[in-house]
């Protein structure tokens, strides 16, 4: 078997499940703390030539989505060579839970995201940090509200323009905003956001679903200030 | 060819009956995002593809989360990695080990 990195790692089902193991089938380090292998999944004991060529040959093909994923999520392009420049040495340090031919791309994400919460957000200067917790909450206990359909025309958002798109799509919670990106931009499966945010595919599905009804109101406010606005062209 | 035949606007003519209202719409719309995100059944594809013929909130709504998915795909800028953030994390794995 060829160990060639293959870029479409995200397209298959998901991350490859090793023998038996059913939950985590892969370890990742999460945070700051790493697990210890389990003994159906051996720690790989790379020789140093072998943690460069892996690091070269399956992580940094990633780095362009990688930038991009830190840069939606910061907003701030300093932020996101901090944090893509963090992900990718911890990715190096705890290169031994990483097995070779695994979805190296799902991985790294699940590494920058953690980064991202642990670190990053506690410094954020940011004022108006939404605690997840509490949008959850919200939005769990009006469930007759989130579940609704936004009444907008797919011909009312067409002329808006990417930097439009992009200032709707910041302005939602970090936590919705993320389950778009790894969906609509990155492409990620919904298995493979499941690992990567560490919550159910249930809970995947149903975040999106919130996640697009709140982008929709955002756009469909953007594109009416805008005059973009089918009623309002006579 | 008729569908609904119970729910009907406006009849006498031969043409599939056009749904004006969907009584279902939040759940057409959950299948409509799974169909557009790759993520549905084959029984939940040929759902909506009667419904694209039948419905026009469905049809409707089709058109808009598509449409917003094309706006995030392709509207919006991909920052790609300064190569100087590359040559600085290269260099410093070297230093590792």
């Amino acid at each position: 078997m060829s160990d060639t990195p293959t870029r479409d790692d995200q397209d298959r089902t998901g991350m490859p499940d090793h023998g038996g193991s059913t939950g985590s089938d892969q370890l990742l380090p999460d945070g700051d703390t790493v697990e210890q292998p389990s003994a159906d999944t051996p720690a790989r004991r790379y020789t140093d030539e072998q943690k460069y060529l892996v690091f070269n040959k399956e992580f940094m093909p990633h780095i362009d989505s990688m930038y991009n994923f830190a840069f939606r999520l910061t907003t701030d392009e300093d932020d996101a060579n901090d944090l893509v420049q963090d992900t990718y040495l911890k990715a190096f340090r705890f290169i031994s839970s990483f097995e070779q031919g695994t979805n190296a791309k799902a991985w790294l994400f699940r590494i920058l995201k953690n980064s991202f919460i642990n670190d990053y957000r506690k410094k954020s200067k940011e004022p108006a940090k939404v605690d997840y917790q509490d949008v959850e909450t919200t939005y769990n206990s009006e469930d007759a509200e989130s579940e609704h359909t936004v009444d907008l025309r797919a011909e009312s958002v067409s002329d808006l323009i990417g930097d439009e798109v992009a200032t709707a799509l910041n302005s939602l919670p970090v936590d919705f905003r993320t389950v778009i990106i790894l969906c609509d931009i990155e492409g990620f499966t919904y298995e493979e956001m499941a690992k990567i945010l560490d919550i159910p595919i249930g809970t995947v599905r149903s975040r999106l679903h919130r996640a697009r009804n709140l982008l929709k109101e955002k756009l469909r406010d953007y594109a009416s200030s805008m005059g973009y606005n089918e009623e309002s062209e006579e | 060819m008729q569908t609904s035949s119970s729910l009907s606007s406006s009849s006498s003519d031969s043409k599939p009956q056009m749904k004006e209202h969907c009584d279902h719409q939040v759940d057409c719309l959950k299948m409509i995002q799974l169909i557009l995100d790759g993520e549905a059944t084959d029984q939940q594809l040929a759902r909506l593809k009667a419904n694209l013929v039948s419905c026009q909130p469905c049809i409707q709504m089709y058109h808009l989360e598509q449409e917003v998915k094309e706006l995030l795909t392709k509207r919006m800028e991909k920052k790609c990695c300064p190569e100087q953030l590359v040559a600085t994390i290269k260099s410093k794995i070297l230093t590792f080990s």
